[in-house]
């Protein structure tokens, strides 16, 4: 009773076969290059209904607001890659900004080492929490962006710090540039690639993206999870701590309602933009530079171009959807939540 | 394989020993379960109550009871719909930026100083349709185009928010000219403010549609697991449209409700409104991933934070200080949550 | 025992070259098949035969490219689950699809898709009558499991009881004959529930037909009045389980005759210092006072039910739960503050049970995961060496027939089998290797992978590793193994060397229960 095989046609078989190999590939190279593409298509529009938007140094002055939002989004996209997020990050920018602020002066230049180890210290104690308690790293970053924001409040006092004195040994990184890029832009871009270097490279960044990806499956290959963890909370914290200064090198004060103030969304959209996935184990530090610029854009074209200032957030709020349902990678059967 | 043929044993009594130890050991477990932590959260309560009482003789009075609990309200409106969205696994920002464009259509509506028309009833209607409009998008981009929520109710936020700022214009503040809207929000009735009994209501209907109707009992499901929801045949796509409507829904009758307290309204009505429903829901106990937690643990979160802010406001306690407070109360209160079941194979997001 | 009459009515389902490809692979081919009221149908294949691919056309998980199902003689299109659960088909998966927050009673409910029936009245939910119904559910299937505990708190067996029970309830829904595909249901099974469900099935067949796939050949012949085998695809034999041997059925399933290794048990010599030494290891409530050692090159199987501890025991050896108390010793150093990458630091591997979930990282390349613990020469410090990394994988690729042979592809796009394989190869790769502990290493695993598992799991043992495998079935133990370890209750009832006390599936059985 075995039964006759019946032959598909050859034909339809083999355009099929192409097609999907060209959708793979296709989709290959929009995941690597499409947070660019997508930067540049909307910087070429807003040059060209804008001409002088170029002439006047429109990129410098994307890149110098885009700086801050880079590191504050490579850190972000480290936590994204193991799973977790970080909304307490931009606090803690804030929080070391105005620490720098009020240290600068008397500690010159030890001052930014000493707040880079706390800042980083602040997000270490982070990612000890969520290690170690297991508690869903939303609700208790939440409640540390609150503390960091009052720390914020009480250390500054409620008022604008200025730097009293050293702050030649800041500025220069948003005053000086290469190419018309600002020195706070290429750190957030050296960052960038040293980010990625350790997630392709590195046993550490292969053990973060495992996290990521099924962190049971992670244990149980003997990757030490709570350790990794506290590393890219630790790094988070690191590179808020490298946001603040390029705050003070920008505005030479803080405080806790000024310049950064509201960093948390734009950095979390940036790494977004970037292609990295909210639910873990995929993203491309190089591509979150693309993402930071687009997220720097999106308010200056906008002005640019001649929106009016009241349309600003819608523009922005579409743009997030439509950036996102550009660049998402999505399996078919996926669970979307 | 022809064993357990040969075996001359009866499978059912022997196997079921085993299962019964495994039951023995649930049950222990089981008495406490579900009951552990709300019966924290009412602990911690009392307490609070207690020493905000000795604090400061005001704090325990009819009056500051009425006060609580009207503030407890709008985050309390918010957080029901907030469940469900956190019940199902998904969560949703959009919250001030729903309120903001409810709150400005429906001010602009009504009688204002800025003139225009006073659409009375509609005016109502028009801004809780706004608000579902924005959860029904919410829900279909969620769905359709497959973006999680977390992106889609983030850019829906400033979607919101956008519309508000244009709606709002560059005019003065349009404050609400009708006194009955303005007065209608504290005027106590049975001791208590009408807002009060609005949110208790509402509280109490979404109590019944999760416990007793099939919608609630597939959000349970939903959030349990949406692959075998989906492979089971249930609607889940609809239901998640439905429930990001009922999350849209009440944000907007938030954002009413926030415009008729301040009797008058800008775009930013909402603001802040986000930061304290969330950790209220994750206080009261429903868990992120979904699929545990309930209406009433929320409003008990809910009433925690704002006994907190209230007694601390009463205590004398700088306001600054206050967000680190709630923040650390939110740290403590998952902390403990989470410090039984540690172990080293768990996974938490 | 297809007979004259079945065959000439109406057939409950009929497939007419039902056909579907993802990408470039076509996973089935022009498949036409029938199924009767009244029968038993096995479903066999290797994994990746397409068996998974056409339960998910039939329960409207896939849609097909073509070909048509019909139901009852008219045609239909499964759209969603829905549809398919409409038509009468009732599913119980390989993996178990309950929803662990909600009651028995709910999720019995469930499959019925609104979840009508006399369990609402406006809309809402009559809990008593839910209840009541569920009750009655549930004893048909003599089971007398409470309906009001939630499914979270049952065993594992429970579960499968409420699987079932949930899987017949489309027959009291839908009235017409229903169409029960059992998914491999007793692949996680102990002993004795395979009986009761083999007695489940024979009842089914009163009033509707089933699709039971298994890789157990002997539990096919003895439960299915007609088998169909899939190799590649397509459908190569559609037999009566009269007509065929067991032999046959594999020939036709693997394409080659079948080779069962004995293994030689060799003689042991106890002044070896023992690979793995454990003494009185406790932990309350799951095992107490456990003692055992295992010698290089030698297979100690452990049996026991599922409560046994057994579980529990093999994980704590690889540091993945705690012990109380007692000791553990891995060739001759004590285990101190043990967690798993101390075990591994040691030499210790562990298989899990759960593949997809803690054996592997699915969304990594093959090559990734085979490298991800002992990396080799794929790491120089802390540095990755991505090329060579790949040409490790390769040469495992080689040697254990990996298909598709492509280590750069996402280990979570490859079937059971091959799964399976690159998991033992992430542990063989360890030149160090000295406790190899195997938790279901052949579960789900049709039986040409199995056999390579199994010949690597020797080979591994010739190499001088210590193996402590928690086996599927008594002749799995007595197959791979020179120990025999039987737990109850989570202490040690019997102990038993195969080459000197030969116990019998009896003796074993008598010390499980």
């Amino acid at each position: 009773m075995t039964s006759t095989i019946i032959a598909t046609e050859p034909a339809v078989d083999i355009t099929k076969q192409s097609r999907a190999r060209l959708a793979h590939r296709a989709g290959k190279f929009w995941r690597a290059g499409g947070p660019a593409v997508i930067f540049v298509a909307m910087f070429l529009v807003v040059a060209i209904l804008t001409p002088a938007f170029l002439g006047g140094g429109g990129f410098t002055i994307v890149a110098s607001s885009a700086a801050p939002i880079l590191l504050v989004a490579l850190g972000q996209a480290l936590v994204l890659n193991i799973g977790s997020i970080d909304l307490s990050n931009a606090s803690i920018t804030l929080l070391g900004a105005i620490l720098l602020a009020l240290t600068l002066g008397p500690l010159g230049a030890v001052s930014p080492l000493v707040v880079l180890l706390m800042v980083t210290l602040f997000g270490a104690v982070n990612g000890v929490i969520v290690a170690f308690a297991q508690v869903p790293s939303f609700a208790l970053t939440l409640g540390t962006f609150g503390i960091f924001q009052a720390a914020a409040l009480v250390v500054s006092g409620a008022t604008t710090v200025y730097v009293s004195q050293n702050a030649g040994l800041i500025t220069p990184l948003y005053t000086s540039a290469v190419a018309g890029i600002p020195l706070t832009f290429v750190l957030g871009v050296v960052a960038a690639a040293l980010a990625w270097f350790m997630l392709r490279f590195t046993r550490v960044g292969q053990g973060m993206t495992a996290i990521g990806k099924n962190e049971s499956g992670a244990i149980f290959s003997a990757v030490r999870t709570r350790k990794l963890k506290i590393v890219a909370y630790s790094l988070s914290g690191f590179m808020a701590g490298l946001a603040g200064i390029t705050i003070i090198a920008q505005a030479g004060s803080a405080s806790s309602t000024g310049l950064g103030s509201d960093l948390l969304l734009p950095g979390i959209a940036a790494a977004i933009f970037g292609g990295t996935s909210i639910s873990g184990g995929v993203t491309n530090p190089l591509n979150v530079i693309f993402g930071a610029l687009t997220v720097a854009l999106v308010p200056i074209a906008t002005a640019v171009i001649g929106i009016a200032a009241q349309a600003q957030n819608l523009v922005y709020g579409i743009i997030i959807i439509l950036i996102v349902a550009l660049t998402l990678t999505r399996s078919r059967n996926a669970i979307i939540k | 394989m022809d064993i357990t043929l040969k075996a001359e044993h009866d499978p059912m009594t022997t196997d079921t020993t085993a299962i019964r130890l495994h039951e023995e050991t649930n049950s222990r477990r089981l008495r406490f379960r579900g009951k552990g932590e709300p019966l924290a959260l009412i602990g911690a309560l009392i307490v609070l109550i207690s020493i905000f009482s000795i604090l400061n003789p005001r704090f325990a009075t009819l009056v500051n009871l009425q006060n609580i609990l009207s503030q407890a309200s709008l985050p309390l409106i918010i957080g029901v719909g907030a469940t469900f969205v956190i019940l199902i696994g998904s969560i949703d920002l959009s919250v001030e930026g729903v309120m903001g464009a409810a709150g400005v259509v429906f001010v602009l509506l009504s009688a204002n100083s800025r003139g225009g028309h006073d659409l009375g009833i509609w005016a109502w209607v028009a801004a809780i349709a706004i608000g579902i409009a924005l959860g029904a998008a919410n829900g279909l981009i969620l769905t359709r185009i497959k973006l999680p929520s977390f992106i889609v109710t983030f850019g829906m936020w400033f979607i919101g928010l956008g519309i508000a700022t244009i709606l709002y214009g560059t005019d003065a503040l349009p404050s609400l000219t009708n006194d009955a809207l303005t007065t209608w929000v504290s005027h106590i009735a049975f001791l208590f403010p009408n807002v009060v009994w609005l949110a208790a209501a509402l509280l109490i209907v979404a109590t019944l549609v999760l416990r007793f109707t099939i919608f609630g009992r597939a959000t349970l499901a939903i959030g349990n697991n949406e692959e075998i929801a989906r492979s089971n045949g249930m609607p889940v796509n609809k239901y998640k449209v439905v429930i990001f409507i009922i999350a849209g829904g009440m944000s907007a009758l938030a954002g009413i409700l926030a415009a008729m307290q301040l009797g008058a309204v800008s775009n930013n009505v909402g603001s802040g409104y986000l930061f304290i429903t969330i950790p209220a829901v994750v206080i009261g106990g429903t868990a992120l991933s979904g699929g545990k937690g309930g209406m009433l643990q929320t409003a008990l979160g809910v009433l925690l934070l704002t006994v907190l802010n209230n007694g601390l406001v009463l205590a004398g306690v700088s306001p600054d200080y206050q967000s680190a407070l709630s923040g650390a109360i939110l740290v403590a209160a998952i902390v403990a949550a989470a410090w039984s079941q540690r172990g080293r194979l768990r996974i938490a997001k | 025992m297809t007979n004259h009459t079945v065959e000439t009515a109406t057939p409950t389902i009929r497939l007419v070259d039902v056909h579907k490809s993802f990408g470039s692979l076509t996973a089935v081919k022009a498949i036409s098949l029938e199924i009767h009221r009244g029968e038993v149908v096995g479903l066999i294949g290797e994994n990746g035969a397409g068996k998974s691919t056409l339960i998910k056309i039939l329960t409207g998980i896939y849609q097909p490219d073509g070909g048509t199902i019909e139901v009852n003689g008219s045609e239909v299109k499964f759209r969603t689950p829905r549809d398919s659960v409409g038509a009468g088909i009732g599913v119980v998966h390989q993996e178990q699809s309950l929803f662990t927050n909600l009651t028995v009673a709910e999720n019995i409910a469930m499959s019925n898709s609104s979840g009508s029936g006399t369990a609402t009245r406006f809309g809402f939910l009559r809990w008593s009558n839910l209840y009541k119904s569920a009750e009655e559910t549930l004893a048909i299937i003599g089971s007398k499991l409470n309906p009001k505990t939630r499914v979270g708190d049952l065993s594992f067996v429970d579960r499968q009881m409420v699987e079932i029970a949930r899987a017949i309830r489309v027959r009291t829904s839908e009235g017409a004959s229903p169409l029960v595909i059992l998914d491999e249901p007793t692949s996680l099974l102990e002993r004795g529930e395979t009986q009761i469900l083999e007695r489940e099935i024979r009842k089914l067949k009163s009033f509707g037909s089933v699709i039971f796939v298994s890789h157990r050949l002997g539990e096919i012949m003895r439960i299915c009045d007609r088998v169909i085998v899939m190799r590649n695809g397509e459908k190569v034999a559609d037999r009566a389980t009269s007509e065929v041997t067991e032999d046959e059925l594999f020939k036709l399933m693997v394409g080659r005759e079948s080779h069962s290794v004995v293994r030689e048990h060799g003689a042991l010599d106890r002044a070896e210092t023992p690979a793995l030494e454990v003494r009185s290891l406790s932990r309350k409530g799951h095992f107490s006072d456990l003692s055992l050692s295992v010698h290089p090159g030698r297979v100690t199987a452990i049996l026991g039910t599922s409560g046994s501890g057994r579980e529990e025991f093999c994980r704590a050896i690889f540091g993945a739960e705690k012990f109380d108390s007692g000791s553990l010793h891995i060739n001759g150093v004590a285990a101190k503050n043990w967690r798993i990458h101390k075990a591994v630091k040691h030499g210790v591997a562990y298989v899990p049970s759960e593949r997809k979930v803690e054996g592997m990282v699915g969304g990594f390349s093959a090559a990734e995961n085979l490298t991800l613990v002992h990396p080799g020469t794929a790491a120089f410090g802390p540095f990755l060496r991505p090329w060579a990394q790949n040409k490790i994988a390769q040469g495992w690729f080689d040697t254990l027939d990996v298909r598709p042979n492509n280590v750069n592809q996402e280990l979570d796009r490859f079937s059971g089998g091959n799964q399976q394989k690159v998991v033992l190869a992430k542990w063989l790769s360890n030149p160090n290797l000295r406790v190899l502990v195997l938790d279901h290493p052949l579960r789900g695993l049709d039986p040409g992978a199995a056999q390579t598992v199994n010949e690597q799991i020797k080979a591994a043992c010739k190499n001088g590793t210590a193996v402590l495998l928690l086996a599927d079935t008594l002749e799995e133990a007595l197959e791979m193994g020179d120990d025999i370890v039987v737990m109850r209750d989570g202490v040690i009832s019997g102990v038993y060397d195969v080459a000197i006390d030969d116990p019998s599936t009896l003796d074993l059985l008598e010390k499980m229960v």
